[in-house]
């Protein structure tokens, strides 16, 4: 069905297997008690090549069970150093720090994420994290195919025209439908790395699926289809990856033990700094 | 370790040497005569392993071998000697021994006895007078009468049942011995490697009952001519074939069919047998209400076959081998997976005193993944694992006080990590494939069971066993964060990396009494193949890896002490065993791991140590209205592996401290019966999140230490009734119902226990038990003509 890159296709089918052949398995919501772990800095900061105010967040954990958005952390001096340039960001609403709207990243440049909270959390007032931008990779085309026979209403795949570079590069794809941005979450984008296509020209590989099924997914012949897409680092594939595992259907089949996901943010902060090129590839939905 | 060594065979030469040897109580000096022979079923002429001789007069005796043989050398004289099995009648002979003798006995089922005449003989007391210590030979008869998930009857099933072992998961034909983890269960059919015992995801086994003989369990005093693996020996022996008459078992049940066919080629010469089974769970998935699950293809079948042919009184071959396969296939997905072995051996007699056997084995386990072809995505992925085996066994019965065993093997292993490509010309994957890797596994050992004197038997041998990786291959060095730096390319056939380790295993019984006694035994066990596996339940991609220059061989050494009791009559026999085993070089994952298609996978790994300690009770009622066995085992189990939970020891994950299992049978009549078994054990250790972050829109749970948690406690009550036919004269026909109830008050057991959002109020995240199974009722028909 739905599918990624070659080894997260495994993945998805090995899920599948397990659902599938459990097919005497039961779910029932349970009361379980659970300790609370200390609290934690959590950073989420991306930088792209976009013109536009870019976004540094900055929360705690909590108890697993707080059902709340996550608390927000004010009053802290965010900085960000290109090697040439130093801006300081500016708290914008809560725990959100921004660039200027005139802001944009450079490839090629690394950027240094400097953190200084008003008090400290976790032991640490000093926070900071760094991450190479690095350059970019324009898709030639896109389209789209409808695949009726694909869950019960069909999906929408985007397939992708371009030529891979010979180096093992990384790539991230997000999804916009009219300008709507449908990835809205870590957990909806879809990356992959090019072990199984590394230096050929990518002739029409998916990368992303529209579940017709979905109301906000659903498609109209004459809609305009968006790819972003961008070359991320190893170390930021693999924070989403295991972002996506972590926070994914676990069973005792083929899950590992879970784990913490392993971040870039120095001192036991949890989170990532990301710093990546974007480009932008449309097509018009045929029917 | 040389020191070790020349003591070791100094003992051996002075038990054997006539000159020195241990002065037998009634020696004359002369010449000693050896009575050897087979003891057999008499109905079906199959041999019998383990059955026991006892010389009265000398108050010694052995026991038969796994191809049913025996041997014993004795002074010349007058002398009454007992033959005995487990559920069969004990035979008398009064012998006067003036020559060598061969004498072969066959012996008769009770059940088969009651219709004639009545000799009532001594019950076996092998359990209190044999050195070997934590080992459990399960009876056939006794697993049928084991109510089984859906009616399928399975030895994995019951072995979970025995004290010390756990079951990985529910449901799951993975075990874990002592602590260990499934992969360190070294498990034998026909003395076969079988990589994967699995059907269908675990929840069946690929044994055939109706094909099996023996099953073993060596939970840690494993024999010396056994290595290779940590925890323990699973040794498991087909049938031979009825040597007597044609005859056919078979069974049809909710999910499965199975039939089973021997007889004689050449009267008490020559016999085979073919069994077969299939599963049509299939069948039964268009009931399902889920969409993507009725179009869902999913059965099992195997095949087991074997043929002997006895070529005189010295020399016997037998050929034999299983096949096996999953299939599994739906609209997005398609997987195949199976074990195949085979095995030829020739037992051989040198003299009477000398027995061997020689064998050639080939094993394999392979799978495939794949997705359906005609898309861009279209992909097949194939893995697999084989080894060809030579080895060579001896046993000499040098005099009744001296067993001595010695032999040699050579394992070539083929590891085939994986191949994976696009299918179909619309794919766009490129071939990926994962260099093969090769090596050769030596085992060398010499060990002597002696009887020091009427009190004190011990058992004291030496595995001296090898590994070594064969290229071509390229061997990733890594640095101190076990990343790859650069890498070494070994050419084909050389030999670029040797491991090797002493093994000595040692055992001692001092018997108290003719009911009692104590016994003690030590072990070393070195294991040089390793899966890589990171899922708590087992998984059908298994993928095996070998020792190498990165990866030490796992070692382990188990101390074990035990006393054994038999109350009754020798009819109810009672054990406790504690046991300190330390594994070193033990192998985790690190966090995250990447195990599948990975050339780097030695990265992931983790190395450390281990130890597992325990206590196990056992009361034991073979015979009677009423029989069937209760245990208790206390462990635990921790692992301290430096990048694995910071450093800090952490629970092995299948450490569940308190286990009990309760099997009983009860039989009203000779035709009805009612079986019940109830488990309980302490949850499985896990992982749970002890805070949350919000990364990317997303709820990224924090875990707490590994395994801090536990799941709910696990228990289950298992029901079945057996009524037989009536037995109708002059027909062969023998059929026999079977009504089955698994999980009788369906009690939920949580199989997993996932972390979700609310859909509406997605910032509420709550935990989600899922469970397997409820109440499974099934029905089977046996039959045996």
């Amino acid at each position: 069905m739905k599918s990624k890159n070659l080894y997260n296709t495994i993945r998805h089918l090995l899920v599948l297997i397990a659902v599938s052949v459990s097919a005497f398995s039961c779910t029932e919501r349970i009361d379980i008690d659970l300790d609370e772990g200390f609290t934690r800095l959590v950073v989420d900061g991306i930088i792209t090549t976009d013109t536009m105010a870019h976004t540094v967040k900055l929360t705690t954990t909590s108890s697993y069970f707080y059902a709340e958005a996550a608390p927000t952390v004010s009053g802290a001096i965010v900085t960000l150093n290109d090697g040439e340039t130093e801006t300081t960001l500016t708290e914008t609403g809560p725990g959100v720090y921004q660039t200027a709207p005139d802001f944009y990243g450079i490839p090629g440049r690394t950027y240094k994420l400097n953190i200084n909270l008003a008090s400290p959390i976790g032991g640490f007032s000093n926070y900071s994290a760094e991450s190479l931008m690095n350059p970019g990779l324009t898709l030639d085309s896109i389209n789209s195919v409808f695949h009726e026979d694909w869950g019960s209403d069909g999906f929408y795949e985007l397939k992708c025209y371009a030529l891979d570079p010979p180096t093992t590069d990384f790539y991230m794809f997000k999804v916009y439908k009219n300008g709507t941005l449908l990835s809205d979450s870590l957990n909806k984008v879809f990356i992959t790395d090019d072990r199984f296509y590394n230096g050929n020209y990518t002739n029409g590989i998916g990368v992303g699926y529209l579940n017709q099924s979905k109301t906000n997914e659903k498609v109209i012949p004459g809609d305009q289809l968006t790819i972003e897409s961008a070359r991320i680092t190893e170390s930021y594939y693999q924070f989403v990856t295991q972002l996506q595992i972590q926070s994914g259907f676990q069973t005792p089949l083929f899950s590992g033990p879970p784990a913490n996901i392993s971040g870039n943010i120095s001192n036991g902060a949890i989170g990532f700094f990301a710093a990546y090129p974007v480009t932008y590839s449309n097509t018009i939905a045929q029917p | 370790m040389k020191p070790l060594l020349i003591l070791f065979f100094t003992l051996i030469l002075l038990a054997t040497n006539p000159l020195h040897a241990l002065p037998d109580p009634d020696e004359t000096g002369g010449k000693r005569f050896t009575i050897s022979g087979n003891i057999k079923d008499k109905q079906t002429g199959e041999e019998l392993i383990g059955a026991t001789i006892y010389i009265r007069e000398i108050k010694t005796g052995t026991t038969t071998n796994v191809y049913g043989f025996y041997s014993i050398s004795l002074n010349p004289g007058q002398y009454n000697i007992l033959y005995s099995f487990v559920g069969y009648a004990s035979v008398e002979k009064s012998i006067e021994l003036k020559e060598n003798q061969t004498l072969n006995i066959d012996l008769q089922t009770r059940e088969q006895q009651l219709k004639e005449v009545v000799i009532t003989g001594e019950r076996p007391d092998e359990n209190i007078r044999k050195p070997e210590m934590s080992v459990i030979k399960m009876d056939i008869k006794s697993i049928n009468k084991i109510p089984a998930l859906m009616g399928e009857v399975d030895i994995i099933k019951a072995i979970q049942m025995l004290p010390g072992v756990q079951s990985t998961s529910e449901g799951s034909s993975g075990f874990s011995v002592r602590g260990g983890s499934p992969d360190q269960n070294l498990i034998l059919l026909d003395e076969a490697i079988v990589y994967n015992a699995s059907h269908l995801l675990g929840f069946f086994s690929v044994f055939n009952n109706d094909a099996i003989k023996d099953v073993t369990l060596y939970k840690g005093d494993i024999p010396a001519s056994s290595g290779g693996r940590l925890s323990s020996l699973l040794d498991i022996r087909m049938k031979d074939g009825n040597q007597k008459n044609f005859s056919a078992a078979g069974g049809i049940s909710t999910i499965s069919s199975r039939l089973t066919l021997e007889g004689p080629l050449d009267k008490d010469r020559t016999s085979f047998l073919v069994a077969g089974r299939r599963t049509y769970v299939d069948l039964f998935l268009p009931f399902a209400k889920n969409k993507d699950i009725r179009d869902n293809i999913l059965y099992f079948y195997d095949f087991n076959a074997k043929i002997n042919h006895r070529v005189n009184d010295r020399n016997r071959i037998f050929l034999s081998g299983y096949f096996g396969r999953d299939i599994f296939s739906n609209d997005f997905a398609r997987m195949s997976l199976g074990n195949q072995t085979g095995t030829f051996r020739w037992n051989h007699l040198f003299s009477q005193k000398l027995f061997s056997n020689f064998t050639l084995i080939h094993s394999m386990y392979d799978y495939q993944l794949g997705t359906p072809e005609g898309n861009a995505n279209s992909f097949l992925w194939k893995s697999k694992m084989q080894n060809q085996s030579v080895k060579g066994d001896f046993t000499w019965y040098a005099n009744p006080n001296n067993t001595i065993r010695f032999g040699a093997a050579a394992i070539v292993h083929t590891f085939d990590p994986g191949i994976a490509k696009g299918t179909g010309d619309e794919s766009l994957f490129t071939e990926y494939k994962l260099p093969l890797n090769y090596a050769i596994e030596y085992g060398l050992y010499l060990s002597n069971e002696q009887k020091v004197n009427d009190k004190l038997l011990i058992k004291y041998g030496v595995r001296l066993s090898a590994f070594q990786n064969i290229g071509r291959a390229t061997v990733y060095n890594y640095d101190k964060d076990y990343n790859a730096i650069d890498s070494t390319i070994y050419s084909k056939g050389e030999i670029f990396n040797t491991w090797h380790a002493l093994e000595p295993r040692l055992g001692a019984n001092y018997m108290i009494s003719t009911t009692q006694s104590v016994k003690a035994s030590y072990s070393r066990t070195v294991q040089y193949v390793h899966l890589a596996q990171n899922s708590t339940a087992g998984t059908p991609l298994d993928l095996w890896f070998p020792s190498s220059p990165n990866v030490k061989p796992q070692k382990a050494d188990q101390f074990a002490i035990g006393y054994f009791k038999n109350l009754k009559d020798n009819t109810i026999e009672t054990s406790a065993e504690v046991y300190y085993k330390l594994m070193y070089d033990v192998i985790d994952f690190k966090d995250n791991a990447e195990l599948l298609l990975n050339p780097k996978l030695e990265g992931e790994l983790r190395i450390g140590k281990g130890r597992s300690y325990g206590l196990e009770l056992m009361v034991k009622k073979n015979n009677g209205k009423l029989n069937g066995w209760i245990s208790y085992t206390w462990s635990a189990t921790r692992r301290k592996i430096e990048g694995i939970n910071n450093g800090q020891s952490y629970r092995a994950p299948y450490e569940k401290p308190h286990n009990i299992s309760v099997i009983l049978n009860y039989e009203f009549t000779e035709r009805s019966s009612l079986s019940a078994n109830w488990v309980y054990a302490t949850g499985a250790p896990v992982t749970f999140p002890t805070g949350r972050a919000v990364i990317g829109n997303v709820i990224v749970p924090i875990y707490s230490d590994r395994n801090a948690y536990r799941l709910p406690d696990y228990h289950r009550l298992d029901l079945s009734y057996t009524l037989k036919e009536k037995n109708k004269k002059n027909r062969k026909w023998q059929g026999e119902w079977n009504f089955s109830v698994y999980n009788a008050y369906g009690r939920k057991n949580a199989w997993a226990i996932n972390f979700t959002q609310e859909q509406d109020n997605p910032l509420t995240t709550y935990a989600e038990k899922t469970y397997l199974f409820s109440i499974i009722p099934a029905i089977t028909y046996n039959f045996k003509f």
